[in-house]
This record gives structure tokens, sequence and C-alpha cells, in this order.
């Protein structure tokens, strides 16, 4: 039998639930001191100076770490990591604050002391001169001519401009017998993992190694950027991510706090831990957060599509750690699951003095597939035609894969859909919810006064991007066999998910496989936990290192046991001779074997060690594509709106653990559900944040979310040996086109149309009200 | 979270002596008794007193029902009181109003005396972030009224302060014609839970008539044939865990098909509990046709008054209001 396929329980899950985790506020460190953060209270200002002397007083602080206090090497800002030429203004945060501040919770200075509640005493005796500055905030007001500067000095507030399409799209336009245009303003919120940022830094005096245990998606990024800015050699600093609750792109980035954080480890020589809470959370942790897009679309007279154009103002923030890479996925994945002949999509990126935006769960696709699915129902509204039966009409054919849409990707590939049927996944999503039959329950509750509706969300995602996840398969001479996988895990199973796959190449069960995530000293090159992709390039590589370490057994195999390679099988982590299982060689047998004798040769071409390290790069993104159907009922006299069924049907390619992927798919979904009707970060005029606790920022909760009915299809991606597809971020992306489609056709009689999301009773109060 | 000292008081004699002591304003002493309102406003520098007397264990906790009423002991929990079999049965307002707030957890946790002390939802009011917050600091301006104000009152603000109220709980017990009684150094005194709230006028810091030193003993709701056929109707943004954009709590006699008296009150929309005597006095001998209902409801706004952000809720709360009387009514 195979393990990759089956549902395997997590092996994350006893310690988890018996309290046995070990996050980093789990570490305790001898002598170590816990840091608090003096934070700006104005959106923009300048710092005329700063006085610790009072915070410094207290007994128990140990330092005030101010931006003139820091090393040089980190009295710079952070790089910009992802490069883009239509970048006007390539502004990064400093470490700690210089001589501005650029957002309401940018770090200006660390107060190290004892514990944590002295070190918050001390942040209230620093004392911060700040001039105010005018506030950019509103980033439609922001991107105006003669709106106050997010940096001071500079003409305007425009960070970035950029166009991407191809075909002829105004001659589509001119010869469409339909164009209709709408304006979406699209909020996303943020992230909102449950545990939030956390690190801890400690430079070991015996060999001068810096170690930082934090809560990172991304832990040899967090190491690269710390030894592109310091210079130091990569063997010298390590970064381990223990266990993490939740990222969910949040955590990807590498963050001031976590460089501050190392350099006062350095500056004390003692460890310093710093813990975020929830308010900082809300103030500092990156959010995607605001999108305006206006965008029309040409169709002949059946309701095909024959263009798509239009422009998209995307909210930067006040820094651009992750340069345009939000909107440029926007931009790009806005033709879909859909045949669009031409397109063409402008993207101007908009500095505000509010905390930077970078990629949370579905980085940029759930605007695109909100806009295009909006697109698609004012097509079927407008041409009387079921909105299924016009999405029908546009997609993608099976039978054209693989299809090249004419973009380019955010890595410079073109865009091609490699696999799947997207016309088979409709009908199933369809069927699963019974579409054919919801017409008539539909009209019969109306009758009643109750108010139901359907709405479909199609969608495409680009999965598994590059370069590269590595891994290394050992197996010990006591028959151990290990797996060391730089990707870290943020809860999402990976250390099952690895040993499913290491599992089936080695002939043991995943009990048997021991996996190491989320260490930079585990596995010398890693890239991260981000844009579905470590299935596809993590998996991939336990998968061909563990084919290697089979192979390697076979051949030592055939050595010891004086048979051909070919007459050996390996089974119960043992190698045999086919026919006869009593003749063999255990795996621990073989890696003693591999690992030598004193004073003896190794055998002509057997190498040392029974294990391989590889690292597989894929050569571009596999698309997973997928459908989602969502019934509401609207209350048409409060504004509410309840979700009744949620039916998904999506398509990740080869699936490792239906368990897993339901659980992925289902939390993507209540994501959805937060952005399509809860979650908004509030500011006001002056960039303050409003809503900066879960009192006023509102998740979803289960009493919001529906069951979520899953159907699954496997169209195996020829572009790696797993034939997987990324699965951790489609929940999330049709879900408020979805639920959007769903209240529009519930309010028909009135003609409403939804053209924002969250949908919050006031909006939908005043719709209905204008329209009746 | 500023230092302060825990003060453990043996008996509420002591405890009421050392809030005594203390202003009325910014007060250097403060109370605790859950803490589930009380630890938020410290965690933020809300509240920053000097010393926190504990009430812990000097107030009556008991839920008695007699043939007068219903008396509720201050530090009876949220959940306690949703669960308690005779107020399930005799006033089942109040048991949902309580199940329809917080969560269980904070239900366990948190008591009759805080629910009613809590302190107003205001994103302002709760951010020291912003300067200008009458009711926090006195005098620095209210940045709700030109700010962001969906959250906010329409009925009873002033220039100073449009912060609503957040209780459930009071709603349904300023229909009920509830009162508290008050102990304080001097002795004990008791009145209408209607006259309990303060309108903020210019004084917004002041939400009670609480006298320094006083405390809330108990709770008491009179007997009455319309606190069973009663609906507490919680619109809110989610469906649990969330306070009230507009709530309506509504208890009925009836006289066959006709309203003989209706006792309403509002939430999410006043800067107190707010009672609308107007509606009930249009509702008294009216039937349960929608048209007079709007008629009646549409009186709950005369003096209704929106910020921009929070103009629907005039038109909401009425809707409520209709929404409520048609399922009250229809009850047996």
């Amino acid at each position: 039998m195979s393990w990759v396929g089956s549902r395997v329980k997590r092996v994350e899950d006893p310690a988890l639930l018996k309290g046995e985790g070990r996050f980093v506020d789990d570490i305790h460190l001898p002598g170590m001191l816990l840091a608090a953060v003096v934070r700006s209270p104005f959106a923009h200002a300048r710092i005329a100076g700063i006085d610790a002397s009072a915070a410094l007083a207290i007994p128990g602080v140990h330092a005030v770490v101010t931006h003139a206090d820091l090393p040089e090497a980190f009295r710079q800002p952070l790089p910009l990591l992802v490069p883009n030429p239509a970048i006007r203004y390539p502004v990064m945060q400093h470490v700690l604050a210089k001589d501005a501040v650029h957002f309401v919770g940018e770090a200006i200075a660390l107060v190290l002391a004892d514990d944590r509640y002295i070190a918050e005493d001390g942040v209230d005796l620093v004392v911060v001169d700040y001039e105010p500055l005018p506030a950019a905030s509103d980033f439609r007001k922001a991107a105006a001519a003669g709106a106050p500067a997010a940096h001071a000095g500079r003409a305007d507030n425009i960070a970035a401009e950029f166009a991407v399409g191809y075909g002829e799209a105004d001659q589509a336009f001119a010869r469409a017998a339909h164009i209709f245009k709408e304006e979406l303003f699209q909020h996303r919120g943020a992230a909102h993992p449950m545990e939030c940022r956390a690190m801890l830094a400690h430079q070991d005096t015996l060999t001068g190694t810096l170690t930082i245990w934090a809560n990172t998606q991304a832990p040899h990024q967090l190491r690269d950027v710390y030894c592109r800015m310091t210079g130091a050699a990569d063997d010298r600093v390590r970064v381990i991510a223990p266990n993490t609750g939740g990222g969910f792109g949040s955590k990807v980035q590498t963050y001031p706090e976590h460089i501050a954080t190392a350099a006062a480890a350095l500056l004390t020589k003692l460890p310093v831990k710093y813990i975020e809470d929830r308010r900082e959370h809300f103030l500092s942790t990156h959010q995607e957060r605001d999108q305006l897009w206006t965008v029309e679309i040409a169709v002949d007279g059946d309701g095909k599509v024959l263009g798509v154009r239009g422009s998209l103002m995307h909210d930067s923030g006040a820094y651009l750690p992750w340069g345009v890479i939000t909107p440029f996925i926007s931009a790009t994945t806005m033709p879909g699951p859909y045949v669009i002949p031409a397109y063409r999509m402008k993207v101007t990126c908009v500095f505000t003095n509010k905390v930077a935006t970078t990629p949370v769960r579905g980085a940029g696709r759930p605007q695109a597939a909100f806009a295009m699915e909006r697109l698609m129902d004012r097509v079927a509204r407008e041409l009387g035609l079921d909105p299924a039966e016009v999405r029908r009409r546009n997609y993608v054919p099976a039978d054209r894969m693989p299809y090249a849409v004419g973009l380019t990707f955010r890595d410079g590939s073109p865009v091609v859909y490699d696999s799947g049927d997207y016309p088979a996944c409709q009908q199933l999503a369809l069927d699963r919810a019974g579409y054919d039959g919801f017409r008539a329950e539909q009209a019969s509750v109306r009758a009643e006064g109750r108010y139901l509706g359907i709405g479909i969300g199609s969608y495409i995602e680009g999965t598994g991007l590059g370069p590269f996840e590595g891994a290394t398969v050992q197996v010990t001479p006591g028959g151990q066999i290990l797996a060391r996988v730089g990707s870290s895990d943020q809860g999402q199973g990976h250390r099952t998910m690895f040993a499913q796959i290491v599992a089936d190449r080695l002939g043991v069960g995943p009990d048997k496989v021991t996996v190491t995530v989320g260490d930079s000293g585990g596995v010398a090159y890693g890239i991260g936990t981000f844009a579905s992709r470590v299935a596809v390039n993590a998996g991939s590589s336990a998968h061909v290192a563990a084919g290697k370490v089979r192979e390697k057994a076979i051949k030592i195999a055939s050595h010891l046991l004086e048979a051909a390679e070919e007459d050996l099988d390996l089974g119960d982590g043992r190698v045999f001779v086919k026919g006869v299982p009593a003749v063999g060689k255990t795996l621990g047998e073989i890696a003693a074997f591999a690992n030598g004798m004193p004073g003896f040769s190794m055998p002509a071409g057997i190498t040392v060690g029974l294990e391989d390290t590889s690292y597989f790069t894929p050569q571009r993104s596999t698309y997973a594509n997928g459908c989602h159907v969502a019934v509401v009922e609207v209350d048409v006299e409060t504004g509410g709106v309840k979700i009744l069924r949620y039916v998904t049907a999506h398509d990740c390619g080869t699936i490792i653990n239906t368990m897993m992927v339901e659980g992925q798919v289902a939390g993507g979904v209540v994501h959805g559900i937060g952005n399509a009707l809860f979650e908004w970060m509030r500011y006001d005029d002056d960039g303050q944040p409003l809503t900066v606790n879960f009192g006023e920022y509102l998740l979803p909760l289960a009493t919001e979310t529906p069951c979520i009915e899953q159907a699954h299809m496997q169209t195996p991606t020829p572009l790696n040996p797993l034939g997987v597809k990324g699965a951790g971020e489609g929940g999330t992306i049709p879900a408020a086109a979805a639920i959007a489609g769903a209240i529009d056709d519930a309010l028909r009689p009135f003609g409403v149309k939804i053209t924002q999301v969250p949908v919050t009773p006031e909006y939908l109060l005043d719709l209905i009200h204008k329209k009746s | 979270m500023h230092p302060f000292t825990l003060d453990r008081p043996r008996d509420l004699a002591a405890a009421l002596a050392l809030r005594a002591q203390a202003g009325r304003n910014d007060a250097p002493a403060e109370y605790i008794a859950g803490g589930t309102d009380m630890v938020q406003l410290l965690q933020e520098y809300v509240r920053q007193p000097e010393r926190l007397v504990s009430l812990a264990g000097l107030l009556d906790n008991r839920i008695e029902i007699g043939p007068q009423g219903l008396r509720l002991g201050v530090a009876a929990t949220m959940a306690e009181v949703a669960a308690d079999p005779a107020v399930v049965e005799q006033f089942p307002l109040i048991s949902e109003a309580l199940l329809n707030s917080a969560s269980p957890q904070v239900r366990n946790q948190a008591t009759m005396g805080g629910n009613l002390l809590q302190r107003t939802r205001c994103p302002y009011f709760r951010d020291v972030g912003y300067a200008a917050c009458n009711k926090r600091a006195p005098g620095s301006g209210c940045a709700a009224i030109g700010g962001e104000n969906r959250w906010h009152a329409v009925l009873g603000t002033s220039d100073d302060c449009i912060a609503t109220n957040p209780s459930d709980l009071a709603v349904a017990l300023v229909a009920l014609d509830a009162a508290v009684e008050i102990r304080g150094a001097g002795g004990s005194r008791s009145l209408p839970l209607v006259d309990f709230h303060r309108l903020p006028a210019a004084t917004p810091h002041i939400e009670t008539v609480l006298e320094p030193g006083e405390v809330i003993a108990a709770i008491t709701v009179p007997a009455s044939s319309a606190a069973r056929r009663s609906h507490y109707l919680k619109v809110r943004d989610r469906a649990s865990f969330e306070f009230a954009v507009v709530s309506a709590a509504v208890a009925l006699e009836m006289d066959g098909a006709r309203i003989r008296q209706a006792r309403i009150a509002l939430g999410g929309v006043g800067t107190k509990p707010w009672r609308v005597p107007r509606v009930e006095a249009a509702l008294a001998g009216a039937s349960l046709e929608p048209q007079s209902l709007r008629q009646a409801a549409a009186l709950a706004a005369e003096n209704a008054h929106g910020r921009g952000h929070n103009d629907f809720k005039i038109e909401l709360m009425q809707r409520a209001i209709v929404r409520a009387v048609e399922i009250a009514g229809a009850r047996a």
C-alpha cells in the first residue's frame, strides 16, 4: 500500500494536545532578558530626540537600545528582497527608526529588562520628542496630487507603476457586443495567526554562533538577511523555527524586530527574547488591506469573453519589504480559469502611513478572483444567462492543457496552466450543492419573505513556486530514518506529510521516520513556507532524496549479499532477495556498512553514508484550481448574512493526506468568510488604527462557519515527481467572490450589486434602501 | 499596565472605606470583581489606578425568586444567572440577553455588577493612542463625533460624547423595570435601573449615579406577567461573542390579539440602556399588524441623531423593535 494518499493521523498532534508543544516563548535561557518595544503613536512624525534616562533608572532595566545605540552594521534599512524595475522609490524600514516614523507602531527602541513587566514600565518612561507630520491614510486620497506625502520630501505617494497584459485589448473592446464596467473596493485585513510574532536571540560565547529561535515561515531567509546586513558568515548564524501557531503569510517576512533583537543580544552579550502582544500585532505585523479595481469586460452576444482591461490601485503601506509582489500576483491572476483573448491591467502602488502590506493567505489572488467573478456575474445578469453557464462558456477546456495564458508570472516564467479540468470541477461543485434544484427552493422561500441566494467562485492558483527547497534523508546504523527539511511548519502538518513520502520510498511506516523541519542548521539552503509551495518543493525533494537512499541501500545490499540489484527488493525496513525474504539486510545494517570501518577502504562505487540531500527545482508554478458554491440567506431588514451551505470542489493534483488537505481547505474558506463579511482593519484620516483588538476586528467564529462540504479531483501535474499542487490557499481565494455572488443572487428582487468586501450590514442596508 | 497595589479587604465595609477615600474621577482606587472588563482596561492603559480593591467573596451571589419577583446578588456570574431554571422559566428575557452576550468563558467569570458597570466599546475610548476622549480624559474632546462612528449612539448623545453603553443585560433589565440596591458606608438605597446610568451631557466620564465608596449590592426585578412573553433581539455583526449593533428587549402583556402593555428597551443605539415610553404608549391597545407596529416603532427615532457612519442605526432600531414585538407576540 502507499502512504501517500492515506488519511494518516498527524504526528504533530499528540504533543500539541498534551500541552507539550514547544513554542518560542517556552524557551528559557539562563540570564535571558525580555524586550519590550517603544513604538510610534504617530502615523508620520520626525523624531527630534530620545531620552531614555528615566527608563534606565528603573531597577531591572539593563539597556535601552535605539538606532544610535546599534552597532554600525545594524544602522541601516532592511534589504528589499524582491526588487522590481517598476519600483520608483524602494524605501525600506530601518531596524530601529532613525529620524522619522512612518506608521503607528513603527519600532523606535527596545527596552531590555529582567522581565517583561519591568521592560514595559521602561517603555512608558522612554521620552521620544516627536514632531508630527501630515499623514497619508486612505490610499485613494494618498494617490491624488497634492496629498500629504507619506515620506517627507517626496513629490507624490506613487511607489510603483506597471502594467501586465497580452493581446489587443482595445481592439477587442471596439468590436464587443457588450461592455460592462465595475469599480470594486476590496479590503482584506490581515493574517491574524493565533500566535503573534516571537523571537529569541543568543550568541554562544564559546563558538560565537548566533542562534535565533523565531516563529518564522522562512528561517533561511531570516538567516540570509541577517548575514547580508552584517557580513556574518552563513555558518555563524542559525535560525530555528520551533512549534509555531500559524502564519498565513504574515511570518514569511524578516521584520526589523528580528534584527533588532539579534543586535540587542550582541550588545548585552545575553539572550534576548521578544514576544509580540496582540495589540502590537495589529499595529506592526504586515497586513494585506486595500485594493481598488476599476475593470471592464468585453463579451460577444453569447457571453463569450473577448477581453478584459482596467486598473488596480494597491495600498503598499509605508514600506516595500516584498516590493510589488502582492499586486503583481493580483494582476497576473485576474484571467483566472477562463479563456481571455486579450487582457491589460495597469497597476499603481501607493505609499500610505500604515504598516506595510505583504502577502496574506491567497496573496492578492482572492481580490483577482473577486474582480473576475464579479464581472462574470455581471455578464450573466445583463445577458439573462445562468452564472454557471456563463462560466462554462468561458472556461479553459481540458483539451487545451497545457494552456499558456500569455502572461509572465512573478518568477519570470510564463503563466502556463499545466493540467486540470475546470468545467468538470465546476460540475462537481454544482452537483454537490444541488445547484439545479436550488431555484425552486429559492422561489418557494421567497414567497415567505425570505431571501436565499447561490453564488459561484471559480479560481486558479499558481502554486509551488520555485526556486527550490531542500531535504536530507539519512539512515543511521541504529536503523533510525531521519529526514531534515529546511522549510518550517506553522501547524500544517509538514512532518506528517514528509514522513508519508519518505515511508513510501523506504518501505516502512511513517511512524518509523523522524522528521525535523525549520532549522537552517539542518539543511544548508532554503526559501520558506509560502505560496502553497512546500509539498511541491520540499515534498519532491524528500521524495527524490528518499529514492536515492533506496537505490543506495539496494546497491550496498547487492554488495553485501552478493546478489544482483535487480534480484533485490526493499520492504519493512529491509533489503532482501526476491522470493527469499529471510536473506536480507536491515537498513540499519546497510547504514553501518556505509558509515565505514576504521582503516578499511570503501568498496569501489560506494559512497559514504546511507543518506542523500536533494534540492528539487520546479521549472515553473503548477496550477491548482477549484470551484466554490455558497448558499446564503440575507435578512433584508437587518442586513445580516447567514451562510447556509458552502461547497468546495478543488484539484490540487495528487493528494498526499486527504485529512490534512480537507483541514487546509476548510481553514482557507473560513479565512475567506472573514474577508467576505467581517475582517476590517480600520484607520482614521490621520492613519491611526481603530480596530486593534478582537472585540472590534471581527474574525469569523464557529457560529459564522457552516459545515464546509468538500469534493476532490486529482489531476496530477507533470511538473514534479509526486504530481502534487499546493493546497494551502485555495480555500480562501474564491470565497469572497462566491459569497458576494450569493448575496447578489438573494437580493435580485432589489437589483442590488455587491461591489465591496467585506459586506457589512450597513453597506447592504444602504444598497437595498437605494434600490427600493 | 501600570503598577498597582491589589487590596483584598476582609469584608465589604473595609472595601467601601478604601474606595471612599478616593475622589470620584481619575480615582486612584478602583474596584475589581470578575475583572473581564477591568483587566482589559488595565492592559490597554485606559484605567491606571494606583490601587485595585478586590470585591471577590465580599458580595452576595445568590439568585432568589419569590412572589415579589427576582433578586440577583450582584456577584452572581452571567453564566449562573443565564442557566438558573427559575430565571429561564419566569424571566427568559434576562437569560436570553445574557446568552447573547460575550462568550461562555467570559460569562463564567463576569458578574452582574461588572456587567452593568462595563465601559463602552468606543475604540477611541479604548485606545490611549487617541488623545481626544472626554470619557477617558475629561475636556480632551471627542474623536468619534467626526471620526469612524458606525459603532456609536444615536440617542442620548451630547456634543461631548456619543459612546454607547454595551451591556445587553442592562437593556433587558431596564425593559423589566428592574431596580438596583446600592450600598455605601452610610447605608443602602434603591433606585430604578433606568435612572442608574447617566446621560453623557458635559460629563461623559461620570457614567452612573454611584458615589465614591458605593457598590451595587443586588438587582431586583418585579414579578410581572409580561416578563414571560418577551424577546431579546440582538442585531450584530457576528453571531456570537460580539456586542450589539442594535438590540431590542421587548416584554408584552397581551389582551387576546391586542397588546395591553408593552415594555421596550433598546441597546446599541443609546448612550445608556434606552427605554422608549412613547413607543410603548403607542402600542398599548394596538394589534400586532405590521403597519401599527411600524408606526409605533417610528416614535423611537424622534430624537435620534446620526453622525454619518451610524445613520443606518436609526432605521435599523425601528425594524428591530417591530421584529422583536412580532416574535414576542407570537409566543404563547
